[in-house]
């Protein structure tokens, strides 16, 4: 921030989400949107970095030379199980917008962008496999990976061709492709980029997504679109 | 001494740890877990928390030199001596990152290259690629240290959940 390196500590909880404080300052942040909410630096917002949520296998081949967080042998012991996204739909919340029939704990993808937040309903999501729909004005896309659990969204464009691309997802499909695009007949990786065709070398512009419970998600978005919900 | 003089050392000691308890106890009732936080209270708790390291020891400093000034029966001096280190401790507990010792942080991340990373296929991780560095948190790490300061592509960030 304005060129000082900030160091991050766990300083609280808000509502359920987490604040963190920097060494540097004194200042504490909020986890969620990365806005400072006390401190020197109080309304200074910290650039997000694009991140996705991948599974492990899917990563690695995308990434074979990738780096991955070791554990701290002391803690690991305490580290979460395999289930605990299924133990912390039990946990309860401590704030609640039931509105639209929607549970607390409800799993959704949130994307907040194009001057609008929209959040998608998780489980819908993985059964579609392919969404196409819009965050405000724009169109997006969001595909589901060949693990059935990775999911990635992007803008709905091709840069440098006119017109809607109309994904399609594909049934027969070679070694590293997922989807196909009406426009320019080209394929298409789960990374997003075209690897045959006429758009091949092209790649869509990422979208970042928030994997969150409702309650989290529509504490920081009041205005937040919902879909999926039948 | 007379009994004015005596009584004048008292308050103070005891005005000490009133501040001190409060100044202590306020932000840790207030920013618990499963406590819905209200934001004037949150914006008090955390303003709080800024100053009370360094408010906490003038309390601890006032404290100390009350229960040395003080003079009374010898278990009455004790009393207050004993009030005295009982606000030196709540200094040195304004200092204690509470949060920290719920959830240790990991303060020197350490990297496995992928291909040694002893992971199952499905388990979960958080993913960045910044100047064609790829880096991967996995998900059942972070949800216990919820902060990685890192630096990734020559780019810091700091990873979260």
């Amino acid at each position: 921030m304005d060129g000082l390196r900030l160091t991050f500590h766990l300083a609280g909880i808000n509502n359920q989400n987490f604040l963190m404080r920097d060494d540097q300052t004194g200042t504490y942040w909020q986890q969620i949107s990365g806005l400072a909410i006390s401190g020197p630096l109080k309304g200074r917002q910290l650039t997000l970095v694009h991140s996705d949520e991948l599974t492990f296998a899917t990563w690695k081949a995308e990434e074979p030379e990738g780096t991955v967080l070791r554990d701290v042998a002391r803690y690991a012991p305490q580290y979460e199980k395999k289930d605990w996204d299924v133990r912390m739909k039990r946990a309860p919340v401590v704030i609640q917008f039931p509105e639209a029939g929607m549970k607390a704990r409800e799993l959704l993808l949130g994307i907040q962008a194009f001057g609008a937040s929209r959040a998608f309903l998780y489980d819908r999501v993985i059964q579609e496999k392919l969404v196409k729909d819009h965050v405000g004005a724009e169109p997006v896309l969001l595909v589901v990976g060949g693990d059935g659990e990775s999911v990635r969204g992007f803008r709905d464009r091709i840069p440098g061709v006119d017109g809607a691309p109309d994904f399609y997802r594909m049934t027969a499909n070679t070694a590293g492709t997922l989807l196909m695009d009406a426009a320019t007949g080209s394929e298409w990786s789960f990374q997003g980029c075209a690897v045959s065709g006429k758009a091949k070398g092209i790649c869509l512009e990422p979208v970042p997504m928030l994997k969150d419970y409702w309650f989290d998600w529509r504490n920081y978005n009041p205005k937040t679109t919902i879909w999926g919900k039948r | 001494m007379t009994v004015s003089g005596r009584i004048r050392w008292i308050p103070v000691l005891l005005g000490c740890l009133g501040v001190s308890l409060i100044l202590v106890i306020y932000p840790i009732y207030v920013i618990r877990p499963f406590r819905a936080q209200g934001a004037r209270e949150l914006a008090v708790a955390l303003m709080i928390s800024r100053f009370r390291p360094g408010l906490t020891v003038i309390s601890a400093l006032a404290a100390v030199w009350a229960a040395i000034r003080y003079r009374g029966r010898w278990w009455r001096r004790t009393l207050a001596a004993a009030g005295a280190v009982l606000v030196c401790a709540l200094a040195a507990l304004a200092r204690v990152n509470v949060y920290e010792l719920m959830f240790h942080p990991d303060d020197h991340p350490a990297f496995a290259a992928a291909s040694e990373a002893k992971l199952d296929k499905d388990d979960k991780l958080i993913v960045v690629n910044v100047r064609g560095s790829a880096r991967a948190y996995p998900i059942r790490t972070m949800g216990y240290h919820h902060v990685i300061n890192d630096v990734v592509g020559g780019t810091a960030l700091a990873a979260t959940y």
